[in-house]
């Protein structure tokens, strides 16, 4: 009956449309009060879940990509891109699959990177004659890049729901390969497409222009360079890499390249203000909510459950991957990290999955779910800026979709694709 | 947010002020927290005195942080929500709902103030090991953010209440 | 149904013995008090989990003494470095009239303590070279728990003290963020600390009881024969627990040791004993409660 009440209450305030993040509050102290446990409890884990030392990360890396992004990083990236596949196929498509990639190494979020990106882009592309829809869904599906590759806040939070023990290094680096490869099967459904439409390509720059807009991104790409190199190298802790790669964003920026006065800088101070609020005041909530779903015992209840459907480990996985994608469809992708991975990861581990692996996974199931209606922030955030109606992106976007699912399923099965760069540099 | 009204009503002026509080001290809030890391790995490696209170001051801030956001998060619509069946019903309907969520809001804000003003009294005499201060500080910033929360999500139900009962200014109400 | 808090995971001497206690408190009340463990700090970190305690949102809980003291000064007393003479000074010591004066002070905090547990003695561990004398510690990195006596322990012995997270330990020592830490057998070997820290250096300078406590509310609701029930599996337990403790520090040392880990012990602990003459004269104008009680187990022998 608590169980039901808690599920049940956040699913009612969720469709009728509260903010996730106090629907899973308001369940959760609506099952404490079911139970009999003092409401001052309840608003203890909310704190709590906000106070903990591992998440410091993330304000750091939101600050430092908002640094980046208002100190004109994001333009100079776009810049390389572009001189780089821009004569290909299809070139601006290719040029935005590629503008993720790098990008992704600066930024912690996806719905960051297709704001980001999206505003610069998607306007140039409808201008040189691409179809709005298709610039919308190549912004936005190649947008996963900014979880899968470091740094990654979600990341973070996917280490802290595991209870710790894991090196959040280690799975920075193991997101690199995926989320290129990822970006690659992206890039040839975007060329593929681009074929069949006849949009157009650019004119090659030549090597000159490709070597000038390297050296302008250096200091960019470096960002990433500290906040995982710096970690790796054991220099500083991950919490302390993000904050001197936002100190170093800073600097860069302000006073190297000279792009951010003194307003840009407090326009990005308050714009990370406000995302880290929304992002750790969810974690909060959510941290309520895991406590009674852990006094209910359901990581274990469902573990069982997804065990006696079969012993066949392909199929569990399958079968994980399913559930996943249909409540990343309907939920946020943040919520549903701290809630999924204490269920799911132990299950994983018993098939003999290593929980990076897992993680990986994770991340990229989950950023698909951003890209999806009914929920999906990214879909949402390029539709917007590319003034489409979400129904009429979602009618094109499958050749993406198919892309990802195949990228996942890679992931999902194939543990070298994760692994092997972690083991390579931390032997 | 409303181009079309000549003036600015008085409440909606002193919110907006806080509002504005909330959000530049929270600001001035990650500045510190940044500084403090920075700090941190100098006196480890420069001064290999490494300073104790940072780890300990920074759990204190990020709660200051994330509590002042949210609550400015209420005011300006920004926090993630789930817009399915706001699409398919009418917009009267959709604005009754708001109001209901709001004064949901207002509810749990309320709360929040109160039960963490119960921890606050709970843990007055508790120190935060390595600073010294009193644990009850990491539930002031709470305290205040639902207090905030409580008198934005009100002011949004009023409005979205006006609007029911006035729907010429229903387009004004619902988007931020 | 009683819900139990507890940080350790199955199989570990703490869940096993906590896991006996309720069973035996199930059996022998004929189901009046049934409860369950939940491991692993599913229900939150410590200092929550105190707080917990205290409101009664949780019955019962095994928590370690040392951040009891955050809340209850006195028992901060076994936070004090060299304070025990050994483990077996330590059980003397708090099974006698001392650990019952900790329990008063607990209870009126809310937490009654039943009984004491053992979590063995705590040693310096680095990556760089045996320790033998405090200067070995000069200019070292080492990570402590957040208390200002463990600060200040390092910072006498001449070591640059750093607080961190115990998730954040591992991947320090690896990279070298810290040099070293500090703790006992177990928790070195099923960390894997050992094997990025490959030199253990047995300076025991903390030996830190551990207690199973029961809500006072929950204490004050039992019927008198109840309570005896609960209090006499919470002192049976504690025998069990003591004794798995003993054979997992046993096989945790062989572990590490076979695996290659350098082991030395201190020839003359008298410098490391001597350099806390300043933790102790701080902790004693911080908090005058605890002089007497020093004074106190001191003169057991
Ligand atoms: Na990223
Ligand atoms: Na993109």
């Amino acid at each position: 009956m608590g169980l039901a009440i808690l599920l049940g209450f956040f699913a009612l305030l969720t469709v009728i449309g509260a903010p996730v993040a106090f629907a899973l509050g308001m369940a959760a102290l609506a099952a404490f009060f079911y139970e009999g446990l003092p409401l001052m409890i309840g608003f203890q884990r909310i704190v709590s879940g906000v106070s903990t030392f591992s998440l410091l990360a993330i304000p750091f890396f939101i600050f430092a990509g908002e640094l980046m992004l208002h100190g004109g990083i994001a333009a100079r990236l776009i810049r390389l891109a572009s001189a780089s596949v821009g004569w290909m196929r299809g070139g601006l498509g290719q040029v935005n699959v590629f503008s993720s990639m790098l990008f992704g190494g600066i930024s912690g979020s996806a719905v960051a990177d297709t704001s980001a990106l999206g505003s610069l882009l998607i306007p140039v592309m409808k201008e040189k004659g691409y179809d709005d829809d298709y610039a919308v869904n190549v912004t936005v599906t190649s947008s996963i890049a900014g979880i899968m590759i470091p740094p990654s806040h979600n990341m973070i939070l996917y280490v802290v729901a595991a209870g710790g023990g894991m090196s959040v290094a280690s799975l920075f680096v193991a997101g690199i390969v995926p989320g290129i490869l990822m970006c690659l099967l992206l890039a040839f459904a975007a060329r593929t497409i681009a074929i069949r439409k006849n949009f157009p390509t650019e004119p090659f720059a030549g090597l000159k222009a490709i070597f000038i807009s390297f050296i302008a991104s250096i200091p960019g790409l470096i960002t990433a360079i500290i906040v995982v190199g710096g970690a790796l190298s054991g220099v500083f802790t991950v919490t302390e890499s993000g904050a001197i790669g936002a100190i170093y964003a800073i600097v860069i920026t302000a006073v190297v390249y000279r792009t951010l006065s003194l307003k840009d800088f407090w326009v990005a101070v308050v714009r990370s203000v406000r995302t880290t609020g929304l992002v750790m005041v969810l974690v909060g909530c959510a941290s309520a909510f895991g406590y009674m779903l852990a006094l209910y015992e359901v990581p274990k209840l469902l573990a069982h459950a997804l065990t006696s459907l079969s012993d066949n480990p392909i199929v569990i996985l399958l079968l994980m991957n399913l559930i996943l994608l249909v409540l990343g469809m309907i939920m946020d992708m943040a919520a549903l990290i701290l809630i999924c991975t204490p269920i799911f990861l132990p299950v994983a581990v018993g098939l003999g999955m290593d929980p990076i692996q897992f993680g990986i996974m994770l991340m990229m199931n989950l950023g698909l779910g951003l890209c999806t209606p009914p929920v999906g922030g990214c879909l949402f955030v390029g539709c917007a800026i590319g003034n489409v109606p979400i129904e009429k992106a979602v009618k094109s976007i499958w050749p993406f979709y198919l892309a990802i699912l195949a990228a996942l399923m890679l992931v999902t099965f194939v543990p070298a694709i994760s692994l092997t760069l972690p083991n390579w540099i931390n032997p | 947010m409303k181009s079309t009204s000549k003036k600015v009503p008085l409440i909606e002026r002193v919110l907006d002020a806080l509002a504005f509080a909330a959000t530049n001290l929270a600001g001035a809030m990650i500045v510190v927290l940044v500084m403090s890391f920075g700090w941190l790995v100098f006196g480890r490696y420069v001064l290999n005195d490494t300073p104790t209170w940072v780890e300990q001051m920074a759990m204190l801030l990020i709660v200051g942080i994330t509590f002042l956001a949210a609550a400015v998060g209420i005011y300006e619509r920004t926090h993630l929500s789930v817009e399915m069946i706001t699409l398919v019903i009418s917009k009267k309907a959709a604005l009754f709902l708001d109001v209901i969520i709001n004064l949901m809001l207002a509810t749990f804000g309320f709360a929040l103030a109160w039960y963490t003003n119960d921890l606050m009294s709970f843990t007055q005499f508790q120190k935060i090991p390595l600073l010294g201060i009193s644990e009850s500080y990491r539930y002031l910033p709470v305290v205040i953010s639902g207090g905030l929360i409580c008198i934005f999500a009100l002011y949004r139900a009023y409005q979205g209440l006006t609007g029911l009962f006035n729907p010429a200014s229903i387009n004004q109400v619902s988007g931020e | 149904e009683w819900k139990g808090w507890n940080i350790h995971n199955p199989g570990y001497p703490v869940t096993t013995a906590l896991e006996s206690f309720i069973a035996d408190v199930d059996a022998k009340t004929d189901g009046r008090v049934a409860g369950r463990v939940y491991n692993g700090a599913v229900l939150g970190s410590q200092a929550d989990s105190i707080q917990m305690l205290q409101i009664g949102a949780i019955q019962f809980a095994e928590f370690n003494l040392g951040p009891i003291g955050t809340i209850v000064p006195e028992a901060n007393v076994v936070s004090l470095p060299f304070i025990f003479k050994s483990v077996d000074h330590m059980h003397r010591v708090m099974d006698g009239p001392v650990g019952d004066e900790l329990s008063a002070a607990m209870e009126k905090h809310g937490i009654k303590s039943l009984a004491w547990y053992d979590s063995g003695a705590r040693s310096f561990y680095n990556t760089e070279k045996p320790i033998e004398t405090p200067a070995d510690l000069d200019g070292m990195k080492f990570r402590v728990m957040n208390n200002e006596l463990y600060v200040g322990m390092v910072e006498a012995l001449g070591g640059n003290a750093t607080p961190m997270a115990y998730s954040e330990i591992y991947q320090s020592l690896k990279t070298g963020v810290v040099d070293g830490a500090e703790n006992n057998w177990p928790s070195y070997e099923s960390s894997n600390h050992f094997e990025v820290a490959g030199y253990y250096s047995l300076t025991e300078h903390l030996i830190l009881p551990e207690c199973v406590c029961v809500s006072v509310s929950a204490w004050n609701q039992l019927a008198a024969g109840d309570q005896k029930i609960v209090k006499d599996a919470a002192r049976a337990s504690a025998v069990l627990q003591r004794k798995l403790w003993a054979e997992r520090d046993k096989s945790s040392r062989e572990k590490v040791l076979a695996s290659g880990v350098a082991f030395n012990e201190i020839s003359n602990k008298a410098p490391f004993q001597n350099a806390m003459k300043v933790v102790y004269e701080k902790a004693f104008q911080d908090n005058p409660t605890l002089k007497p009680l020093v004074q106190k187990i001191q003169s057991v022998d």
